[in-house]
């Protein structure tokens, strides 16, 4: 996610910092978001829903620029019909259902009656809401009005969409469907930029992530590639289950960029870590073959949102 | 599947539409979603109830009097006048107009709300207008009709109604304060406008502009012309007595009042469109 190579197909943020009288709020974001699904992430706090406001134009950066696919938030008539946010805010205008919800500002939109019912079927068909359509909003669940802000969102075909916090008060199963509207929309070509401070969450839908702290940009990228990056301060942990962990541990350990290979309490397995996670995995192979090994596990520990976040905040933000 | 999941990036109908006919539905659309959310559900009654109140003194007096056939029509021109112009016009239609526009922005911003019409592909001059014109759309009917009922009220009673109405002034009378009322809905419509969209709370400075026009009698002819009510009330058929420590001053032309209002208004509305222009939503703020 460089800025270099930065078009009309890209949501991109220059210098962009946002201050609140002398509270920070973001500070010196320099990105280049493609399409597919962008993970924001970071505890409560640390600028995630800022750096949306300001994406969304809900805020102007004090500092620096944003456009989002060519477009900035000035000339509401072009970005807006390419832009659909879902905030946090779990509020809603008052006294309307939520068919009447969606449709009223398709109209705001400028779709005729007719298009805009059509629209907002298929909308609130989409997060499943067909049967509580015609019931107040402020009637419903926790879940049932974060889905239908995100059909609100999603009712104008946008080819941006932005979600703060989009599962969070969702069951198992609505999340599930959620995470599958996500990777379908993302599929279609469309930037998701979604923010939530469970990691494993954004582990589990994002092709990409920016993790963020303080209000600063702590890494951003495909979160292998973040990971690989941090190999040396911070070697790879790989867990192996196998037969003779005692062999496998001293043949690895002949190997300068394997830092550490100790046995685990129960004596079936080791845990090995290591500055080439890369070179391990075929020098894992190799070892495997020749000494005739069985393995019943191999598990990176280490390599996932969650443990990358640790690594960078424990790191004072330098990767 | 729906076909939103492999979504198309065309634009809806409005984007391919000349800018003004875009503009003219979204305002339209506006003007929908407001009436239908603030002032056609329990959110509105208060507002329909103050409205209204104008009727109920000269109701009481018609059902508690009944018939003053010994009293004539000038009774009730008094009668009227003074009804009007303390009552209706100072208290009623000036809060009416408070809770309306004041409201228009302030109240989203509580709710909680604004940001939706914000990540709309609507100019936000467009959005103001279209808020305003649907505080002009709710207050001019409510307060003409309200005008209208406590007139009919205040003469019912009297002997020579008819006379006074179809041959006398009584018809001339009623045109004049019902212009009185659209114009103050429309003057005070924009001052609580841009109060809404300038202060955290538009209360505060309305009872400020309350008092200011209470006390408009004693104030020297210069600071009477900025006050709303020195142009209303010279619109008003039937002068009203303000007592022995009023200070007087020349009435303005109507000539001046009517469009001077309407400019006033203009350009207070195109003010509180430029602070939305710039506006940011951070509703943690407040």
């Amino acid at each position: 996610m460089s800025v270099q190579g930065a078009g009309d197909n890209r949501i991109v943020y220059e210098d962009v910092s946002k201050f609140y009288g002398e509270v920070l709020g973001v500070n010196r974001v320099t990105l280049s978001v493609p399409p597919g699904i962008t993970g924001l992430v970071g505890p409560n706090g640390s600028g995630k829903t800022t750096l949306m406001n300001l994406t969304a134009g809900l805020l102007r950066p004090t500092r620096g620029a944003i456009s989002v696919l060519g477009q900035t938030p000035d000339h509401p008539e072009e970005m807006f019909r390419l832009v659909g946010y879902a905030t946090q805010y779990d509020a809603f205008p008052p006294g309307l259902t939520g068919f009447q919800f969606i449709e009223s500002f398709l109209r705001v939109h400028g779709y005729g009656r007719v298009e805009a019912e059509e629209l907002t079927w298929k909308a609130i068909e989409r997060v499943n809401l067909v049967e509580a359509a015609g019931r107040k909003v402020a009637g419903y669940s926790k879940g049932m009005r974060q889905r239908i802000k995100l059909a609100q969102a999603i009712a104008h075909r946008p080819s941006v969409l932005i979600l703060d916090e989009p599962l969070n008060g969702l069951d198992p199963m609505a999340r599930a469907e959620v995470i599958a509207l996500f990777r379908e929309l993302s599929a279609g070509g469309l930037h998701v930029l979604v923010s939530s401070h469970i990691l494993h969450e954004v582990d589990l839908i994002s092709d990409q992530v920016v993790l963020i702290h303080g209000g600063y940009v702590v890494a951003e990228g495909e979160i292998g590639g973040v990971r690989d990056e941090m190999e040396e301060q911070h070697p790879a942990q790989v867990l192996i289950r196998c037969d003779q962990p005692s062999l496998l541990a001293s043949r690895v350990f002949l190997h300068d960029h394997v830092v550490e290979a100790r046995l685990l309490e129960d004596g079936g397995g080791l845990l090995v870590r290591t500055r080439d996670a890369d070179r391990f995995y075929l020098l894992l192979n190799e070892v495997v073959i020749d000494a005739g090994l069985t393995v019943e596990t191999v598990r990176p520990t280490d390599a996932d949102v969650n443990a990358v976040y640790e690594y960078l905040i424990s790191n004072g933000g330098k990767s | 599947m729906s076909d939103l999941a492999t979504p198309t990036v065309s634009a809806p109908p409005a984007a391919r539409r000349l800018p003004w006919g875009q503009m003219l539905s979204q305002l339209q659309a506006v003007v929908r979603l407001e009436l239908r959310k603030n002032f056609f559900g329990r959110r509105g009654i208060g507002i329909w109830l103050l409205g209204l109140s104008p009727v109920l003194i000269p109701l009481i007096r018609f059902i508690k009097i009944g018939s003053l056939q010994n009293e004539p029509a000038a009774t009730a021109t008094e009668f009227f006048s003074f009804l009007y112009q303390i009552y209706a016009l100072r208290v009623a239609l000036f809060l009416t107009c408070v809770a309306v526009f004041g409201n228009m922005v302030r109240r989203e911003v509580l709710d909680r709300t604004l940001h939706y019409y914000f990540l709309t592909p609507v100019r936000r001059e467009v959005l103001v207008v279209a808020k305003y014109l649907t505080g002009v759309i709710v207050t001019v009917p409510l307060f003409v009709l309200s005008t209208l009922a406590a007139f009919f009220l205040s003469y019912l009673p009297h002997q020579g109604v008819q006379e006074f109405l179809f041959h006398g002034p009584g018809l001339g009378h009623l045109g004049s304060y019902l212009l009185v009322t659209v114009l103050a809905c429309i003057g005070y419509g924009g001052v609580f406008l841009l109060f809404g969209s300038l202060f955290r709370s538009p209360a505060i400075p309305a009872l400020a502009v309350m008092a200011w026009e209470g006390i408009h009698f004693l104030l020297p002819p210069l600071l009477k012309k900025i006050s709303v009510i020195h142009y209303l009330q010279s619109l008003c058929p039937v002068p009203m007595s303000e007592g022995p420590f009023a200070i007087l001053a020349d009435a303005p032309s109507p000539w001046l009042s009517i469009p001077g209002l309407i400019l006033l208004t203009a350009v207070l509305v195109a003010v509180s469109a430029w602070r939305i222009r710039g506006m940011e939503v951070s509703y943690e703020e407040e």
